[in-house]
């Protein structure tokens, strides 16, 4: 079976081949490198890759989201932005679209992209960081998964849960106010389900990361977490609540850098990212849910899920829930 | 005779010297601290903008924020006292008593250093949950309790772990002043009449009394800028402390706002200016704290004789339990392909495989590289510069140097979130951005007080007169430096470059954001480990940054015992 799925996984590689226009490959060549600014996990076999297909090396700085906007601007402001391309949660992007740091191009990859994930001209959507209720399989029993996102709410999971801080933590903020705008009815029942679930007691930590590791070793059974956890923990005893409403998440973007110190290295490396080689590689080997048409994480059920992006709250609005989740959340 | 800075007097022919190392200890402190006031200070998220003060009004009006300092004041005030207590019990059975095993329990003193600390935090999370803790398991199972007896997740585990945390720091103090003790004093006190317990309160006690008080003040300011228990144990229990708000403040939304955090972090870098002045003025007749004079000096072994068992056993629990559980720890996580507690199952799949993907992977060993290479040659240029520094806030006691002891605190005792930024404003004007060398810098002006806090500590026990005596007997500066000064400051020496080195090697805070590709350092790469979940690997990698750092702990320790041999003043 495993020979068989990757015999298939090189099939579907090869036919999805990268091709771009030598004379950019030839001046990418030139200029040797590309660097890239990001916070994604486990690109390196796609840097590899895009080695291997363009001969132009992709040089990875990870950078905390924290610390994104302050890092970026600096060096701008400086004139030692040494980043060809930007890779960050679509807000940050948008805000550093506002100080004039990112370039004005439209990759030929994104034709093959959705719509409404072409802003501008400058920023490129090709993924969304989806949230979801991962659990322990081990301690869950399937009839006691939740199906819906008030079953969180439920006195039996009380001490049992792990999320990340909500009076601070921008993603999930994010999506506990895109619950009131697109799950529930109105705002008095969101409300009671905020309430349920700070009565549950849940332990807080602070971001996504280190979510899954108390379910995995069964400290607690359910997570507010992100489904790719499943193929990047494996053999770990985790899956996701299949709700039936959708799955929320922070669209994840892409641009250039305005003074790109290697133009034409930027834009190769753009159109790579965007390539369906790429989008297999970040899909089967992160877990990524990806914008590409067609592919999917091998994560059972993930191909069938509705993931939509959330709306970007502005900073002074992530602070004001925050503040109100604060609130809500402080100890029993 | 020609003045030079070791020649006798108080003040005149040394300030060329105390100027110099203002200007340098200034430029290296002052700079990222001015432009991160600038930043709290200024409209904007940089350092440069309209001046106002919305930033400060907004951080100190929050109404949590009372209770965030009484927090605070418990966390860093209980674990000083824990760990000052506890690094006093261990250093002084290590270096005054025929304890046997001395060696190795001066090796697990400062192992905790060694361990990436939110590594530490993680494995005593996995020991002391309330869910399904390890220790909490077994002891329920053992006593029939029906609930945990521990949680791990409240003020007092916050104590306990930052206390192990910073016990090697507070240890590394204590030692060389314990080393230096001249055991004659406590004689005469027992030749008076006094009792064991007199003598000690009355006569060790106060003699220590600058090392004791350097000990608390750098754990007290270290917890104050600490991050990993703030965030591992506290976050999840609730219990925000400064460094945690500090976090909050810049995790909420996606541009954070560096400025106002530094509003906050001025009421840690109050503190410790109010800390380091207290401390001078505590110590400050330094004539009452001098042991090693030309009278001659013995630092003589206690006879334990029937309490050597029962404290043998004292300390190997201590260490076991505090020390080399949590570390254990640490090697089953690095075997697991993800976390679980022991059974069968567990046994059953552990391999090698976080081992070899650490191994095998370019950065991690580049990193390594990167590390041992700021780790040796860092410390080595940090102990140079605490020398100088030390000498002078010893020696002079001038207004000048006073400020050069509080300049030398600026970088340190600023959280460690924040000063990372001060960091990046200021080299980012400088050509040495994304280079080593910015790293290298950077470590040397955020932790000089490691290099200089054990020298003071050493160097206040030294009478003066005995480098004017050499003077008089005409040797040059360099010689009494060579002959007198340097064998009496080994221990200090060989304390303060185990400090500044294991830091160097573990060093997260500003290497986040000033490492670029080429420069990725251990810590780096460990935190992108921590932050994709991947325990195993960052196990496996903590495992080497232990060993590596155990490596250099012996041989500095090898180091110092082989040149206090060659001046001959090895302890009887």
């Amino acid at each position: 079976m495993k020979a068989l799925a990757s015999i298939l996984s090189c099939l579907l590689l090869s036919s999805a081949a990268f091709a771009a226009d030598p004379a950019l490959v030839e001046k990418a060549r030139a200029e040797k490198k590309a660097a890239f600014y990001a916070n994604i996990t486990a690109v390196e076999p796609i840097l590899e890759s895009f080695k291997a297909a363009t001969g132009v090396v992709a040089e990875y700085t990870r950078l905390s989201t924290s610390k994104f906007v302050s890092t970026v601007l600096t060096e701008h402001q400086a004139g030692k932005l040494s980043a060809d391309v930007l890779q960050a949660p679509l807000p940050i992007l948008e805000l550093l679209q506002e100080k004039g740091v990112l370039a004005d191009y439209r990759p030929a990859a994104l034709a093959a992209y959705p719509e409404w994930t072409r802003r501008d001209g400058r920023i490129f959507t090709f993924g969304i960081e989806a949230v979801a209720l991962i659990y322990n399989r081990e301690l869950v029993k399937a009839s006691d998964v939740p199906r819906r996102y008030e079953d969180l709410a439920d006195p039996k999971w009380k001490d049992k849960i792990v999320m990340a801080d909500p009076s601070s933590h921008a993603t999930t903020i994010s999506w506990l106010v895109a619950l009131k705008e697109k799950v529930f009815a109105e705002e008095a029942s969101w409300r009671r389900f905020l309430q349920g679930l700070a009565a549950n007691r849940p332990m807080f930590v602070a971001s996504f990361g280190p979510t899954p590791a108390p379910v995995e070793s069964g400290e607690k059974w359910i997570g507010i977490s992100m489904p790719k956890y499943i193929v990047t923990k494996a053999p770990a005893p985790l899956d996701w609540a299949r709700v039936e409403q959708p799955l929320f998440g922070t669209p994840r973007a892409m641009a250039l850098a305005a003074a790109a110190p290697r133009p034409h290295a930027a834009r190769l490396f753009a159109e790579y990212w965007l390539s369906r080689e790429a989008m297999m590689i970040l899909a089967e080997r992160v877990g990524e849910y990806v914008l590409h048409p067609g592919i999917f994480p091998p994560i059972a059920g993930m191909e069938k899920a509705r993931v939509e992006a959330i709306r970007e709250l502005p900073d002074e609005e992530i602070r004001r829930w925050g503040a109100e989740f604060k609130k809500i959340f402080a100890a029993p | 005779m020609r003045k030079s800075f070791l020649s006798p007097g108080t003040g005149e022919n040394r300030r060329p010297l105390t100027f110099g190392l203002l200007v340098l200890v200034g430029g290296l402190t002052v700079c990222p601290v001015v432009l991160l006031l600038l930043g709290s200070l200024t409209e904007g998220l940089g350092a440069f903008g309209r001046l106002t003060l919305a930033k400060y009004r907004a951080a100190y009006a929050d109404p949590g924020f009372a209770a965030i300092l009484y927090n605070t004041f418990v966390f860093t005030v209980g674990s000083a006292t824990v760990c000052t207590a506890l690094a006093f019990f261990l250093a002084y059975l290590n270096t005054r008593t025929n304890l046997p095993g001395k060696v190795l329990f001066r090796i697990l003193s400062v192992v905790p250093m060694m361990i990436p600390h939110i590594l530490f935090c993680v494995s005593w999370v996995l020991l002391l949950n309330p869910s399904n803790g390890l220790l909490n398991l077994l002891l329920r199972e053992a006593l029939g309790l029906s609930a945990s007896p521990f949680n791990i997740y409240t003020l007092p585990g916050m104590i306990l772990v930052e206390a192990l945390l910073d016990l090697p720091i507070a240890y590394l103090v204590l030692a060389p002043a314990l080393s230096a003790f001249d055991a004659t004093l406590e004689e005469s006190s027992h030749v008076c009449g006094a009792s064991r317990w007199h003598t000690f309160f009355r006569v060790t006690l106060p003699v220590l009394r600058p090392a004791v008080l350097a000990a608390f003040i750098l754990v007290i300011v270290r917890s104050l800028a600490s991050f990993a228990v703030p965030s591992v144990i506290g976050i999840p229990g609730r219990i925000y402390v400064l460094a945690s708000h500090i976090y909050r403040l810049v995790a909420t939304g996606f541009s954070p706002d560096y400025g106002q955090a530094a509003a906050v972090g001025t009421s840690a870098l109050a503190a410790s200016i109010v800390l380091v002045v207290l401390y001078r003025r505590l110590t400050a007749s330094s004539e009452r704290f001098v042991t090693v004079s030309g009278r001659g000096y013995r630092p003589a072994i206690i006879e334990l004789k029937r309490a050597k068992i029962p404290l043998l056993a004292v300390v190997g629990l201590l260490c076991f339990v505090w020390i080399v559980l949590p570390v254990l720890v640490l090697g089953y996580v690095s075997l697991l392909p993800y976390s679980m507690i022991p059974g069968e199952k567990a046994f059953a799949l552990m391999s090698l495989k976080n081992w070899r993907l650490v191994l095998a992977d370019p950065i991690s060993r580049l990193s390594l590289r990167n590390s041992l290479l700021l780790g040796i040659g860092g410390a080595v240029l940090g102990m140079v510069l605490s020398f100088f520094v030390s000498w002078v806030i010893v020696r002079v006691r001038s207004t000048a140097a006073g400020i050069l002891e509080s300049l030398s605190f600026l970088s340190f005792s600023f959280p460690g979130i924040v000063i990372g930024v001060g960091f990046l404003w200021f080299f980012v004007l400088t050509p040495l951005y994304g280079t080593l060398w910015a790293l290298l810098i950077g470590y040397i002006a955020t932790y000089l007080p490691y290099g200089i806090r054990p020298l003071t500590s050493a160097l206040v026990q030294i009478h003066s007169h005995l480098e004017e005596s050499s003077r008089v007997c005409g040797a040059g500066p360099l010689t009494t430096l060579r002959r007198i000064v340097f064998p009496l400051l080994v221990p200090g020496i060989v304390s303060g470059w185990i400090l500044m080195a294991t830091m160097f090697v573990r060093e997260l805070s500003l290497s986040v954001v000033l490492s670029r590709p080429g420069t990725e350092v251990l810590a780096v790469q460990i935190l992108r480990f921590s932050e994709d979940g991947l325990w195993g690997r960052l196990a496996a990698l903590g495992i080497v940054m232990i060993l590596i750092s155990t490596a250099l702990v012996v041989i500095a320790g090898l180091f110092g015992r082989r040149s206090l041999r060659a001046f001959g003043l090895e302890a009887s």
